[in-house]
């Protein structure tokens, strides 16, 4: 019968008791951020979305074979003695055109790899998290400054120019077997 | 025909159709639910008669205990609900002869019975009285009852004790 | 009023119809549209977050958007439900909790019926809710819904006990079953009121004080737990049976099952207040009779009912995220082992002040 009363008496004073706290939680001040409008600041090192900054980028190909997953793409065309494609901010002569430069980022797994083989720090995170996207083809970004167009004409250039050295370099070549036959016109004939 | 009449009408409508089914049904929970109705339709019959406290006790004793300890019965018994109910007419002659003799019983009644067509004057409430006459008049077969039902009672939770229980 | 309307109208049958109506549009619906939102926020800031905040200000819209959204939504019937049934299920649920609006005491001038029987009547339409919920749950041809269904009705049969015999208790004292006669008795002011020993005089009301506040509890906890609300909500159990009995409704039928859960968190609330906090009354005498428009009685009378109504409503809502949700077997426990006894020695114990 004690524990009878004692029970009944426990049941509800532990109820007025939870009843207190929930009350004084109804005035505390909520810890809700109203995300879209308010956002918390990053950590400093956070991985997010990457951006390669092409005036940069020397088109080496470190990150495209650091990755895990492939989905960095490169390709690149060698410039012409003639082109001068600057330096970069480091100072680091250029050479190459970057014709392709595609990240997947769907592929993506964030996990920071490509940047730090970058010998010119071109790739990196930056802190955008939100670029969701109604298509999937939509999610391969184009980081080539190169319209196809000109993609093309370099490559194109690049081919005239190996032509043009190979044909110089045929040239040279019969020039100077013309000449060691001149030079030794025995020799040939003898084998 | 005012308008008394016709919720009188639409009243004795929905319990003869609704115990019409009952009877009729094969399917026992459509037979239950049925039920449901005919009581609600005798509730309102009582209203119109002026019984209010009956009505209230009709709701209250038949839909909310009696049915609903039914379709309690009903849902917790076993595929109860594929059983083949029987709804067809075995010994129709005997059964005509019962039904007869009863409701010529009945008309009979109905007939010989001296009805207040006018009634005087419906009392606005009958609970009180009907207090009164409980615990007054009727005070030996209402506590009879109380006893009946509390026997009722303690038989149900000694059956359902299992054994060995404390 | 009904006198009132029956001289616009001209006619008593319109007149049944749009008093009938009038609790619907003028209590319900609104209630509901608000409560629905202040259930959320409630229980968002108990939770130290926000709620909704986006529809409107704060948010206020979004009971709106959310109907909208319901009215928009299929209708979908289960091939293997009992259509019938299913179909009917709601509406019974509904009919059952709206049918207690009839016997509330809104203000002295606004009483759906101010039959006698009043209380008891509210006791027994409860019925119809039971067999409307055992109804769908059975149609919904859902193990959940049907489990549900049956602790739901287990529920409600067993905790009608403890409050009839609470209403009992009350009833002894008042000498009425009228709900309105009820209010009538615990005069404005509230030293008046039942919870603190009714309208009586000297040694007696102050006997009273602690026993009502006894009946007070016990018809509080049984009337929750009749209305389905944590923390007796196992008919529903999210964790536990999706959503109970009604699991497989959508659309407005699923709206029907929400809009009666709310009107009875209200009607159970209101006959808390019309029972033991005075009904209509104010608690501090009337504004209308200081200033001398006795016009403004009524109106206020409204208010307070309202107001006092929807305190008991908040109350639940403290409740429901105060405490986690019951066992079935504890369940039972609290009902016939404490609730039960207490109540019956509590109307023995006023049945014997009285006499004195
Ligand atoms: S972050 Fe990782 S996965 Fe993404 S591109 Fe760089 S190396 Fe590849
Ligand atoms: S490692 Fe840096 S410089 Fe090299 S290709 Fe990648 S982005 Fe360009």
């Amino acid at each position: 019968m004690k524990e009878y009363l004692k029970n009944t008496w426990e049941g509800i004073w532990t109820v007025l008791v939870g009843m207190k706290v929930t009350l004084k939680h109804l005035f505390v001040p909520s810890v809700t951020i109203q995300y879209p409008d308010v956002k918390l600041p990053l950590p400093e090192r956070a991985r997010n979305r990457l951006y390669v900054n092409m005036d940069d980028c020397i088109g080496c190909d470190q990150c495209a074979r650091a990755c895990p997953v492939d989905c960095i793409e490169i390709e690149t065309v060698k410039a012409l003695p003639t082109d001068d494609l600057g330096v970069t901010s480091n100072g680091k002569k250029k050479a190459l055109w970057v014709t392709k430069f595609d990240i997947d980022i769907a592929k993506c797994c964030y996990c920071g790899l490509c940047t730090y083989p970058c010998p010119t720090e071109c790739i990196y995170m930056t802190d955008v998290y939100e670029f969701s996207e109604y298509k999937r083809e939509d999610l391969i970004y184009n980081f080539s400054v190169l319209t196809p167009q000109e993609a093309e004409e370099k490559k194109k250039n690049y081919e005239k120019f190996m032509a043009e050295k190979a044909a110089a370099k045929a040239k040279a070549a019969a020039a100077k077997a013309a000449q060691a036959k001149t030079d030794n016109p025995n020799n040939s004939d003898k084998k | 025909m005012n308008l008394y009449d016709i919720i009188f009408y639409l009243f004795a409508a929905i319990t003869i159709v609704s115990a019409f089914i009952v009877v009729n049904a094969k399917n026992i929970v459509y037979a239950a639910f049925s039920l449901l109705f005919t009581f609600f339709g005798v509730s309102g019959l009582y209203v119109l008669l002026g019984a209010d406290f009956i009505a209230i006790v009709q709701v209250m004793v038949y839909i909310g205990g009696i049915l609903v300890l039914l379709l309690f019965g009903v849902m917790l018994t076993h595929k109860i609900t594929s059983v083949d109910i029987k709804a067809g007419s075995v010994q129709t002659i005997p059964a005509v002869i019962i039904i007869g003799i009863f409701a010529a019983l009945l008309i009979g009644l109905m007939y010989s019975t001296h009805w207040a067509v006018n009634p005087a004057e419906i009392p606005v409430t009958t609970t009180k009285s009907l207090g009164k006459t409980l615990v007054t008049e009727y005070v030996l077969i209402f506590e009879l009852l109380g006893i009946l039902l509390l026997v009722a009672m303690i038989g149900a939770a000694t059956i359902a004790r299992r054994d060995g229980d404390k | 009023m009904y006198e009132y309307l029956n001289n616009i109208v001209g006619n008593e049958v319109i007149t049944y119809f749009v008093v009938a109506a009038l609790p619907l549009f003028l209590v319900v619906l609104p209630f509901a549209l608000i409560a629905v939102l202040a259930e959320r926020k409630v229980s968002a800031h108990m939770q130290d977050r926000l709620g909704p905040m986006r529809v409107g200000y704060h948010g206020i819209l979004q009971t709106v958007a959310d109907i909208l959204k319901l009215i928009q939504k299929e209708d979908i019937i289960i091939p293997q439900a009992d259509k019938k049934l299913f179909n009917l299920a709601p509406f019974l649920v509904f009919i059952g909790s709206y049918a207690v609006f009839a016997a509330l005491p809104f203000s002295s001038k606004f009483i759906g019926t101010n039959a006698e029987v009043g209380i008891f009547y509210i006791l027994a339409v409860s019925g119809f809710v039971v067999a409307g919920i055992l109804m769908g749950g059975w149609a919904s041809d859902n193990k959940y819904s049907l489990l549900g269904a049956m602790r739901s009705a287990a529920q409600i049969v067993s905790y009608e006990i403890p409050t009839a015999i609470v209403v009992l208790t009350l009833v002894m004292i008042t000498g009425t079953l009228n709900l309105g006669t009820m209010s009538e008795q615990q005069t404005a002011y509230f030293w008046n009121w039942n919870i603190l020993g009714g309208a009586g005089e000297g040694i007696q009301q102050i006997l009273l004080i602690p026993f009502m506040v006894v009946a007070f509890t016990i018809l509080f906890i049984s009337t929750l737990a009749e209305v389905n609300r944590t923390p007796f909500d196992i008919p529903e159990a999210e964790s536990e049976l999706v959503a109970g009995f009604h699991t497989e409704y959508s659309g407005m039928k699923f709206a029907m099952f929400f809009l009666a859960e709310y009107a009875n968190m209200f009607a159970v609330s209101a006959i808390i207040v019309s029972l033991l906090f005075g009904g209509y009354q104010s608690p501090f005498g009337y504004l209308g009779n200081t200033l001398g428009i006795p016009a403004l009685i009524p109106f206020e009378q409204l208010f307070w009912f309202l107001s006092k109504g929807v305190f008991f409503v908040f109350v639940q809502m403290w409740l429901r995220w105060t405490l986690p949700r019951l066992r079935v077997d504890q369940l039972m426990t609290v009902c016939w082992k404490y609730l039960i006894p207490y109540a019956v020695f509590n109307l023995l114990i006023v049945g014997i002040i009285t006499l004195i």
